[in-house]
């Protein structure tokens, strides 16, 4: 399974339709439908910080449009919590950074690829597992 | 007359409304069953029992046929969520070498530094086949890049 994630600037950008990104993420959502199509096992995530930090209510009238494409949330448990505390410990990013970081930790099995505005940030944060950063 | 507008209107919600109710139920914490009255063709019934037998797809039949139509419903939910979406901001519609880009990127591909070139094997592809996809760009233009000196 490949793992789209969204960080903080690239849920903003998804969300509104005005932002100078927008149409470079929603290329990415449209690159899961092509793989999909394919019968790739792509998905596309967010972590619920990153949901925090950005003011995506999924329950708002508002986000009915964005909530249409199946972005699934990746819920900061337990587990993903400690993860995501160490991660700011170790390097100081925020938390929605943070549980970007503990991502590669929650899907094991997964190849996650991070939408970022700086992949530096989340590559350090992830360390030491692997991911691929896409910059937006 | 308002009936054409009235008409397109409506019909759009119903597509966001069907849309949201398939999101409801696909999210859905139901484990419920239901002898469904769908009819299978023998030949993939058995065929997909061998292939959980022997080639290991799938637990069983029943969780493959699950995780093929979960599947399947999801990408249609997406695309379709797009072409709405597409609907309304017209201008949020990519081109096919901006999803190529995109895909390029996602697979950590050299290509992803060279527009140009994604942009180029787009424009080629098309003039050729009309209904070509973004990964047909990125083969495209792997082969290009392949018998270029």
């Amino acid at each position: 399974m490949r793992a789209i994630v969204l960080d903080n600037e690239a849920v903003q950008a998804f969300t509104d339709p005005a932002h100078r990104k927008h149409r470079t993420v929603v290329a990415h959502l449209a690159a899961v439908v092509v793989r999909r199509r394919k019968g790739a096992p792509v998905t596309a995530v967010v972590p619920t910080a990153v949901r925090v930090e950005a003011g995506w209510d999924r329950s708002d009238p508002r986000a009915a449009a964005v909530n249409r494409f199946r972005v699934t949330d990746i819920a900061l448990d337990t587990v993903a919590a400690d993860a995501a505390a160490q991660i700011v410990t170790r390097t100081g990013v925020s938390v929605a950074d943070a549980h970007v970081g503990a991502v590669p930790r929650a899907l094991v099995d997964d190849e996650v690829v991070v939408l970022t505005s700086d992949p530096k940030d989340m590559a350090r944060a992830s360390a030491p597992k692997p991911i691929t950063t896409v910059r937006i | 007359m308002a009936v054409p507008h009235l008409r397109g209107t409506v019909g759009d919600v119903t597509v966001l409304d069907v849309l949201d109710e398939i999101n409801d139920l696909l999210d859905a914490d139901d484990d419920s069953t239901v002898n469904t009255s769908m009819r299978l063709p023998s030949a993939l019934r058995d065929a997909a029992a061998l292939a959980v037998e022997h080639l290991g797809v799938a637990p069983s039949t029943t969780n493959l046929t699950v995780g093929a139509l979960r599947s399947a419903l999801e990408t249609a939910v997406m695309a379709a969520a797009l072409e709405a979406h597409y609907r309304e901001h017209p201008d949020a519609r990519p081109l096919l070498a901006e999803i190529a880009f995109a895909l390029a990127a996602q697979d950590g591909s050299p290509l992803a530094d060279r527009p140009d070139i994604i942009e180029r094997a787009a424009a080629d592809v098309v003039a050729r086949h009309p209904a070509a996809d973004a990964d047909d760009v990125l083969l495209w233009a792997e082969a290009q890049q392949a018998v270029t000196p």
